[in-house]
């Protein structure tokens, strides 16, 4: 016991992987507990059944036709959402003007939850890919804006200096320092978008689309159909992970002058 | 010693102008020359300007009056005639030492391999070797400034600034520094102009150590060292070492106490 808890504490790889394998086995115990308690169906299956459930899906193929859906439709709009808030994030930093007069309006933008305006996009959008994607962009984009803007105007005025006594352009100044600098912050920026976009995904989908995995827990609900709805959650779940673990792992590369 | 002038500062001015408050004359009617190959000093009490000269002769900031000649031409931007050592932290955490080391360098498009050749040789220079692919948050205080000071000796300036350089390190680390600086210089024979607020360093490293008053800063005397060279770290227990260091004490303790006042 002694000697896992060392291992825990590790800051290896093979460390990192034992604490997510343990959390992992600790939430399926308790999960596992808890539903021998709860005996209603309806409200919680156990993690066995739940397992059956997925199998089952990916049998038919429905977990294909849904996975293509929101994987599609999430990775284009965050991929965009990221491309508009890194050149929205770079004009707000470039330009005095422009922060003073967007800044607030953007910044209300990003505390508002705007999930709920989702019925109103697929009012407007209509039931398909148009409104998840927007739906999406609408919800992933603030946190890339604010992380560039105050990651390109938090760079360190001495190394900027010491750029400029070398003769740099300002393109050079940009390029070798500003952003750079700038980078860690912004990848800091994208990881929270991934996790809004997940969200964003799954709202879009229960209010107006006929795939996806947001779509499928809604119809799984309605039939009361517990194991399913929760197969899906896990599917949602280790998107999540994945793409929060992918993107630690990058800013830690970009920036191990940070952890020391 | 050769005897041209390679750096000249004629009637050198500047005023910071302060929104909504009263103006700071930094520098008032500097002039100064530095010959060819020569280490010249600068100390003085903090506000007395200096570090607003050298950023002026750098060409980072515009005097408000004057000029800057190297070699007979004036001067108003950075160039690669003059490169800068600065006080803190200047280098690119994201980048390794070989990559800092040829910043300047690889600014000026030289082609990598070059640049890396080049900032080899002056990773040896500085007691770098087998530091080349750390990064500058793995080296101690003075391993970075030695690296600080091999990215300005990689562009092959005509001059070199150094802005307090060791001003952060430790007291023995600085003394050894100072004496790896010195070997460094005798080997480049580059003109030097140091700023510093550590009279003993001005004295041990410089042919000529010239005083500035505070507020505005002024020439206030210049001091010819003439302890043979080369010096190594026991000039410093001589004593027209220390007779030179209680003259210049002298000239500027009012200053430093009316700015310990000041706070």
């Amino acid at each position: 016991m002694r000697r896992l808890y060392e291992l825990l504490e590790q800051d290896t790889r093979t460390a990192g992987l034992t604490r997510v394998a343990v959390s992992t086995v600790a939430v399926l115990v308790v999960w596992q507990l808890v539903s021998m308690v709860v005996t209603n169906r309806l409200l919680l299956v156990p993690p066995a059944e739940v397992a059956v459930a997925l199998v089952k899906e990916v049998e038919t193929g429905a977990m294909w036709t849904n996975a293509v859906a929101t994987v599609t439709a999430v990775t284009t709009s965050f991929v965009v959402s990221v491309a508009i808030g890194i050149a929205v994030g770079l004009a707000l930093a470039s330009s005095q003007a422009l922060s003073l007069t967007a800044g607030p309006v953007l910044g209300a933008l990003n505390s508002v939850p705007i999930i709920a305006l989702a019925p109103l996009f697929i009012s407007w959008l209509g039931l398909g890919f148009a409104s998840k994607f927007v739906l999406v962009i609408m919800v992933a984009v603030f946190p890339v804006v604010v992380t560039t803007e105050a990651g390109l105007r938090a760079t360190d005025r001495q190394l900027v200096e010491a750029a400029r006594s070398f003769n740099a352009t300002r393109l050079q100044i940009f390029t070798t320092v500003t952003f750079p600098y700038a980078l860690p912050f912004i990848v800091s920026g994208i990881r929270v978008a991934w996790a809004r976009a997940l969200v964003g995904i799954v709202v879009a989908e229960f209010f107006g689309s006929f795939a996806g995995f947001g779509f499928a827990i809604l119809a799984a609900s309605q039939t009361f159909d517990t194991a399913r709805v929760l197969g899906y959650v896990i599917m949602l779940g280790a998107m999540g992970l994945i793409g929060s673990v992918l993107f630690a792992a990058l800013e830690r590369r970009l920036a191990p002058w940070r952890q020391e | 010693m050769s005897t041209a002038v390679r750096l000249k500062i004629e009637a050198i001015d500047k005023v910071f102008k302060r929104r909504d408050k009263p103006s700071i004359e930094a520098l008032r009617n500097i002039d100064m020359e530095v010959a060819e190959g020569e280490f010249v000093s600068i100390v003085g009490a903090s506000g007395s300007g200096k570090s607003t000269l050298l950023r002026i002769i750098d060409g980072l900031i515009t005097p408000s009056g004057g000029r800057v000649l190297v070699d007979g031409r004036p001067v108003d931007r950075p160039g690669p005639d003059r490169a800068v050592v600065f006080q803190q932290d200047s280098l690119l955490p994201w980048k390794t030492v070989i990559d800092n080391v040829a910043y300047g360098l690889t600014l000026a498009r030289v082609p990598k391999a070059d640049a890396h050749r080049t900032a080899q040789r002056f990773i040896d220079v500085a007691g770098l070797h087998g530091f080349e692919h750390h990064y500058p948050h793995q080296l101690s205080g003075g391993m970075r400034q030695r690296v600080n000071v091999a990215r300005a000796l990689a562009v092959n300036p005509k001059i070199l600034l150094l802005d307090e350089p060791f001003a952060a390190l430790d007291a023995q680390t600085r003394e050894i520094m100072q004496a790896e600086l010195l070997s460094i210089w005798q080997e480049t024979r580059k003109t030097v102009l140091l700023i510093t607020h550590q009279i003993d360093e001005a004295v041990f490293l410089s042919d000529r150590v010239i005083v500035f008053s505070a507020r505005p800063g002024t020439v206030r005397e210049e001091i010819r060292v003439d302890l043979p060279r080369p010096r190594d770290l026991h000039v410093k227990r001589s004593p027209e070492f220390s007779g030179l260091v209680d003259h210049i004490w002298t000239l500027i303790e009012a200053e430093v106490r009316a700015g310990l006042r000041q706070g």
